[in-house]
């Protein structure tokens, strides 16, 4: 029997007025996608702090996934536009101290979009099945492979 | 030094007018130098520069102490910075500031890799170039490293951390009275050294407020150079959103406007 692919964990937070009510639309038409992610509902993308993403990843998810609703259609008027900005910088900052920022998506979904939920779904989770398994940071140093401990004593020197 | 008897010349003249209720610098006694309030012209023989020591969240402190009376600063390019970013954050009342500009030297500048070493005012010295983000070490590492090395670079210099939190009590933007750092639901508590995400809350709570002081690298007792991480961020900020930091009073962070104030390139 051949080993089962690395599958990630993803966590999607759905805004509740466009991408939670798109997801549910792609589930009751029964549009097939992969099931290694789980929904956390809030009420907005704003709502998304930096911590909760930045928990999520060095506590052992994958890739984390920010839906809400498109640009100028929030219900808020203008939550996403900060949402936009903030993971735009997070991301950045995830690359800074090494942190593939391709681990973090941020993304709109309407409430009429079912397709095009299961295809930004589909897509990350196969992106971040790619990218392997991303306990940030500490975890691969603990395996133990020999590159990054060779990196690890560069770094030392260097100081 | 020639410099701080300048200082005093003008932190006397303003107490004597009677400009200002109290003049807030760096006192030297018994050979310590620590935050002072000069509150009159005779203790002004001990009034010094060195070693440097970020004054903002002292002068928040006093402002706050004596509503209605006016305060001196002796305010360095980095002071200043700090005590604006204070006040778009509705910590300090600029206008009840009388800041007396000090201008650093080239050696200090380079010391610190600054990109602003003076004021908006200069009262005392003369302003040297800044050093640009590009001839910094951090621009040059940030570049050749990638993002295994970054990881490992990181994951080595954090995994010396002892949650001291001597990087947050130090930092003049710092100044939630509720610090998610001490919220156990995002750092687990008595675990040393810390997870990953002490370090990486820090670092986005400041991304767009940091002054590049330099306070938080001075006061790490195991030498972690967040200033690296930071000045990085910093310079994001000026590419993503063309933002300043601690330049404009009136020149909101775009983290907290829309885009239509502030467009994120590529929306």
């Amino acid at each position: 029997m051949s080993e089962r692919p690395f599958q990630p964990r993803i966590i999607a937070f759905c805004c509740n007025w466009c991408s939670y009510a798109g997801a549910d639309l792609a589930g009751v038409s029964r549009l097939q996608m992969p099931s290694n992610f789980k929904v956390i509902r809030v009420m907005c993308s704003a709502r998304v702090a930096p911590e909760w993403i930045i928990k999520a990843l060095s506590s052992g998810v994958d890739g984390v996934m920010v839906l809400g609703c498109h640009i100028g259609d929030c219900h808020y008027i203008s939550g996403n536009h900060r949402a936009a900005k903030r993971f735009a910088v997070l991301r950045e900052m995830l690359g800074c101290v090494g942190i593939n920022p391709d681990r973090l998506l941020v993304d709109w979904v309407s409430a009429s979009e079912g397709p095009q939920f299961q295809k930004i779904v589909t897509n990350f989770v196969e992106r971040v099945a790619v990218l392997g398994p991303g306990k940030a940071a500490g975890e691969q140093r603990a395996k133990g492979t020999s590159e990054l401990n060779g990196l690890t004593q560069q770094a030392e020197k260097r100081e | 030094m020639k410099v701080s008897k300048e200082v005093r010349d003008i932190a006397e003249e303003i107490l004597r007018q009677g400009q200002v209720g109290g003049v807030l610098g760096l006192s030297s006694e018994h050979g310590h130098v620590g935050p002072h309030l000069f509150s009159s012209t005779d203790d002004l023989g001990t009034l010094v520069l060195e070693p440097r020591y970020m004054l903002a969240k002292v002068c928040r402190m006093i402002l706050a102490d004596f509503p209605g009376e006016r305060l001196g600063v002796v305010a360095r390019g980095c002071d200043e910075r700090a005590l604006i970013e204070m006040a778009k954050l509705g910590q300090v009342d600029l206008s009840r500031l009388d800041l007396i500009g000090v201008a650093c030297s080239e050696a200090q500048a380079r010391e610190c890799a600054c990109p602003h070493p003076y004021p908006r005012r200069i009262d005392v010295g003369e302003p040297v170039q800044g050093v640009a983000f590009a001839d910094t070490e951090c621009a040059q590492q940030a570049s050749e490293q990638d993002l295994v090395a970054r990881q490992a670079f990181w994951t080595h210099a954090f995994s010396r951390c002892i949650k001291c939190y001597g990087c947050r009590n130090v930092c003049p933007v710092c100044i939630c009275a509720e610090c998610s750092l001490e919220d156990a639901s995002w750092v687990a508590r008595g675990k040393i050294s810390p997870e990953i995400s002490f370090h990486l809350i820090r670092a986005f709570h400041v991304a767009d407020k940091c002054v590049g002081c330099g306070a938080c690298d001075a006061a790490c007792p195991v030498d972690i150079p967040l200033t690296r991480l930071y000045a990085q961020m910093r310079e994001k900020m000026k590419e993503m959103f063309g933002y300043e930091i601690g330049l404009d009073v009136t020149n909101k962070s775009p983290l907290t406007t829309t885009l239509e104030e502030a467009p994120l390139h590529g929306l």
